[in-house]
């Protein structure tokens, strides 16, 4: 993590700014001065917009809403006579919020294009809203005489005043922005884009997580309108029409959706392209109609982004002109995970907690999965859960991760009852989970994904992450310390700088099981872990699994291959048909009859990875 | 009265627009947000056919059908199958650009000016305590009439049961020698030619205009998210629910009020029934 933050990397923008900043005393004119405002505005809401969309996979698409708000409470409050910019200011942004977030009740529960669909909605209403307040917004006519502010006793009325105003307002939110995706919430986005049930299962309230992007989501359209409207002193509900919000993703994709300051790039091609040409206004939708087509199938990091790979590729090329093919080339290769468990490095004392499951039942409309089942897996020991496809093994796990309610039963972790928990209060108990299929967020590193183990712990905040306060940066360290010494563990320590979800399945199955490690967890959950594996790699799984449990976890594991669970568990549970036939040590239940007969098939176990079981 | 029928016709076109919706979403699992733009083109291609070439209604209506079997066909092939199964609501965009772009080729055609449909044309007749034209009335009977007969084909053909199958599993109706993707272009085409041939009979009360398509993609949003994803009859009812609020919230509390109530009604809805009044919510999560 702390090669992600060198000095370099923010010094380059924050000298483009004050570049920017001293424009005007280097000559530029009325002309560009107006431009560069237009494209502050543009580049604000569409950071918003990448925010939530591009970082958190949310499609809260209502940021012209939000813009509308904070320029029509600006507006109002000058023609009350309010001209303090502070205040107006955080009035917009509160208005912008609240806007964010009521776009966002639906996808609390929805999601998806539902999201969508109602943020397209609220601006739909905004004329109509305009209208039906008309005596204090000036319905369709506009809203006139609102006059520049001052920003405490300093005015903002000359056109260099507000010209250095607009860009410090947004070079602050730009800091704001990179900060923040490039610390712990970011991460937590990126995971929430790859899969809310991930999300969940490493202790992130998805509730909360998604309430933030969509307030967040507003914060900087809300500041765009408050500068708007100041600029002519003249705002209409034309300036906040469909076309503008279509113009806004239009820019989102251009400059790249998922980076910190494509906007900027988006929103001045699109500023000083098609914006400022009268003509284009005929044709603007069926530009903006292609554009959005095209660039949907085509340009799927936006132009920053393939900028970035165009610079990765050459750097590489240069690296193995260069003889030097360090770590970074030659670890890409599909081979690298040689052997596992390379560390011998003790893992510690975990806490470990009895889970109990007493007569669980669960059924999905008419197809029962699972009948009363009573299961105890101890800690310091490996329970293996075993059985045909369509048996209710995976049904069981989801349960224990809170992902369904059961029908009937109690599920208990140490003494805490868990029956009716959220997942992520089940995950901050102690409740570790890896899944049937890894799932491993894109767009992270090995290390990131490892480290949104420790998501679950107490965070030094969003303010100490935005300031990069010393609490901030020793958490950051520790996590980093943390995920090293768990991929470590695994064999993957050389891995830790490299694409996570570029890997092949076996590296994958190992980050996950990371990802585990580091959590320091009490139960640990997992969902086939063998599938796909090696013989080789199987092994190295079997080893680790036991010193988890060895080091006091309680380890609970869904398999088919029976050689593995055979080497690896103390005690297995047999289910069929939702219910249990059998449990006891490996070798008692490996010679009973009913598991032979429903199960195992005869005295040579046919080893194979099954799918789709509940 | 008078106003109920006004909403119930409102509410006809949106069912229509939210029945054409579900064709497409349940075999292919895609929302094309573009559809509702299918019945503003077939509106036009209504108003060549009967204003310049002075066609009859049956050439109006396979007219538009067949251009929008055939634009939607393009679409899932050029805007959205490139991009199956690689998440990230990548359709959602390319479905948009599509709807944009038709938008957009609208008003260079045509303007911005709405321009007269003149199929189902005539005065208002008293029927049942209320004035209700021939284009409202026929826009009702042919909302329920659609919604029976496609509840009836999907569940009694094969070609629908394979759509069922599909939404639900698109992996399993693979398995079991289902097509799924030439499902999914003819569902698309399907659902075009539907939305299509509708424009005569929708356009004789709205006037073809170029930016129809946005509100109708809304309001049978709305109308699908009511009576649940997927479902005809949710669809036809969530539709005239919708047209009922509208045209009653218009009366007594002014037109600026009518979209801010749907919203709230939705909302209202999503919080409750987040699955809609005909949906049920999804079981497997990993």
């Amino acid at each position: 993590m702390p090669a992600v933050d060198r000095i370099p990397r923010g010094l380059a923008p924050a000298l483009a700014l004050v570049l920017v900043l001293v424009l005007p005393w280097l000559g530029i004119g009325a002309f560009w001065i107006l431009q560069i405002e237009l494209i502050a505005f543009l580049a604000l809401i569409v950071s918003g917009l990448n925010l939530s969309f591009g970082f958190g996979g949310e499609l809260a698409l209502g940021q012209v809403a939000s813009y509308a708000a904070g320029a029509y409470v600006a507006g109002v409050l000058s023609n009350h006579g309010v001209s303090e910019l502070s205040v107006t200011l955080l009035a917009g942004m509160g208005a912008a919020a609240l806007v964010g977030f009521i776009s966002g009740v639906p996808g609390l529960r929805l999601g998806g294009w539902a999201l969508a669909m109602v943020s397209f909605f609220l601006v739909l209403l905004i004329p109509d809203l305009i209208s039906a307040f008309t005596s204090v917004t000036g319905g369709q006519a506009g809203l006139t005489g609102i006059n520049r502010p001052t920003f405490f006793g300093i005015s903002t009325t000359g056109t260099d005043a507000f010209y250095v105003t607009t860009v410090v307002i947004a070079g602050a939110w730009f800091a704001f922005m990179r900060n923040l995706i490039l610390s712990r919430y970011g991460t937590a986005l990126k995971v929430l884009r790859e899969s809310p049930v991930l999300a969940s299962s490493l202790g992130i309230s998805v509730y909360r997580l998604k309430l933030m992007a969509y307030v967040l989501g507003g914060l900087p359209a809300g500041l765009a309108g408050v500068l708007f409207a100041y600029l002519d002193s003249y705002i209409a509900p034309a300036d906040f029409t469909f076309t503008v919000a279509i113009s806004i993703l239009a820019a989102s994709i251009l400059g790249g959706k998922d980076t910190i300051y494509g906007p900027v790039l988006g929103a001045a091609i699109l500023q000083l392209g098609p914006l400022r040409v009268s003509s284009f206004q005929q044709y603007s939708l069926l530009a903006y109609g292609a554009f959005l087509v095209l660039g949907g199938l085509f340009l799927s990091g936006g132009l920053l982004g393939a900028w970035r790979r165009l610079s990765a590729r050459s750097r590489r090329a240069r690296l193995a002109r260069l003889g030097r093919l360090g770590p970074l080339g030659a670890s890409t290769d599909a081979t690298a995970p040689a052997g596992i468990a390379a560390s011998q490095e003790p893992l510690g004392e975990l806490p470990g907690a009895e889970l109990s499951c007493e007569d669980l039942s669960m059924a999905f409309g008419g197809n029962v999965a699972l009948r009363q089942v009573t299961l105890t897996a101890l800690p310091g020991r490996v329970t293996a859960l075993i059985g045909p496809n369509g048996s209710g093994k995976t049904t069981l796990l989801n349960l224990v991760s809170g992902y369904y309610r059961p029908g009937g039963g109690r599920i208990w972790a140490g003494a805490r009852d868990i029956t009716a928990a959220r997942p992520h209060k089940i995950s901050r108990l102690g409740v570790a989970r890896s899944f049937q299929s890894p799932i491993i967020p894109s767009g992270l590193t090995v290390s990131e994904v490892v480290a949104s183990a420790l998501f679950r712990r107490r965070s030094a905040g969003m303010a100490a992450a935005v300031l990069r306060l010393p609490g901030f940066r020793r958490a950051r360290a520790a996590d980093a310390a943390a995920a090293g010494s768990a991929l470590s563990q695994v064999g993957l320590a050389r891995m830790a700088g490299l694409p996570a979800d570029a890997q092949p399945l076996g590296t994958r199955r190992l980050i996950e099981i990371a990802r585990l490690i580091a959590s320091r967890p009490a139960v640990v959950l997992c969902d086939e872990p063998a599938s796909g594996l090696s013989a080789d790699e199987v092994s190295g799984l079997s080893e680790l699994l036991r010193r988890l449990a060895e080091a006091g976890a309680t380890v609970l594991v869904v398999e088919h291959n029976v050689q593995f669970v055979m080497d690896v568990a103390d005690e297995v549970v047999v289910l069929a048909e939702g219910a249990v036939i059998a449990r006891g040590e490996p070798a008692s239940v490996r010679a009973d009859p009913a598991v032979i007969a429903s199960y195992l098939g005869g005295p040579m176990p046919k080893v194979g990875a099954g799918e789709g079981d509940r | 009265m008078t106003v109920l029928w006004a909403g119930l016709a409102v509410g006809s076109i949106y069912a229509l627009a939210a029945l054409s919706y579900n064709v497409a979403f349940i075999a292919s699992g895609i929302f094309n947000f573009a559809q509702a733009q299918f019945i503003m083109v077939g509106t036009f291609v209504a108003y060549v056919a009967g204003a310049k070439l002075h066609l009859g209604l049956a050439w109006a209506i396979i007219g538009g059908a067949a251009v929008c079997a055939i634009l939607a066909g393009l679409e899932e092939v050029l805007a959205i199958r490139p991009l199956a199964g690689k998440g990230r609501s990548g359709e959602l965009v390319t479905t948009i650009g599509v709807a944009i772009f038709l938008d957009g080729l609208a008003e260079v055609l045509f303007g911005t000016d709405p321009r007269q449909v003149p199929y189902i044309q005539g005065p208002a007749i008293s029927f049942l305590g209320g004035n209700v034209t021939p284009d409202e009335l026929t826009l009702i009977v042919l909302a329920v009439a659609l919604t029976v007969l496609i509840t009836v084909l999907s569940a009694r053909t094969s070609l629908g049961l394979r759509g069922l199958a599909a939404a639900e599993n698109r992996q399993a109706a693979m398995i079991r020698g289902i097509n799924v993707r030439y499902l999914s272009l003819g569902a698309f085409a399907m659902a075009g030619a539907i939305a299509g041939g509708l424009g005569p009979f929708v356009g004789s009360t709205t006037f073809a205009i170029y930016n129809l398509g946005d509100n109708l993609a809304l309001k049978a949003f709305v109308a699908l998210a009511l009576g649940g994803f997927g479902s005809f009859p949710g669809a036809l009812i969530g539709g005239l629910a919708v047209g009922l609020v509208e045209a009653e919230v218009g009366v007594y509390l002014g037109s600026y009020y009518q979209n801010a109530m749907v919203l709230a009604l939705l909302l209202a809805v999503l919080l409750i029934r987040p699955a809609g009044l005909f949906g049920r919510p999804a079981e497997r999560v990993v």
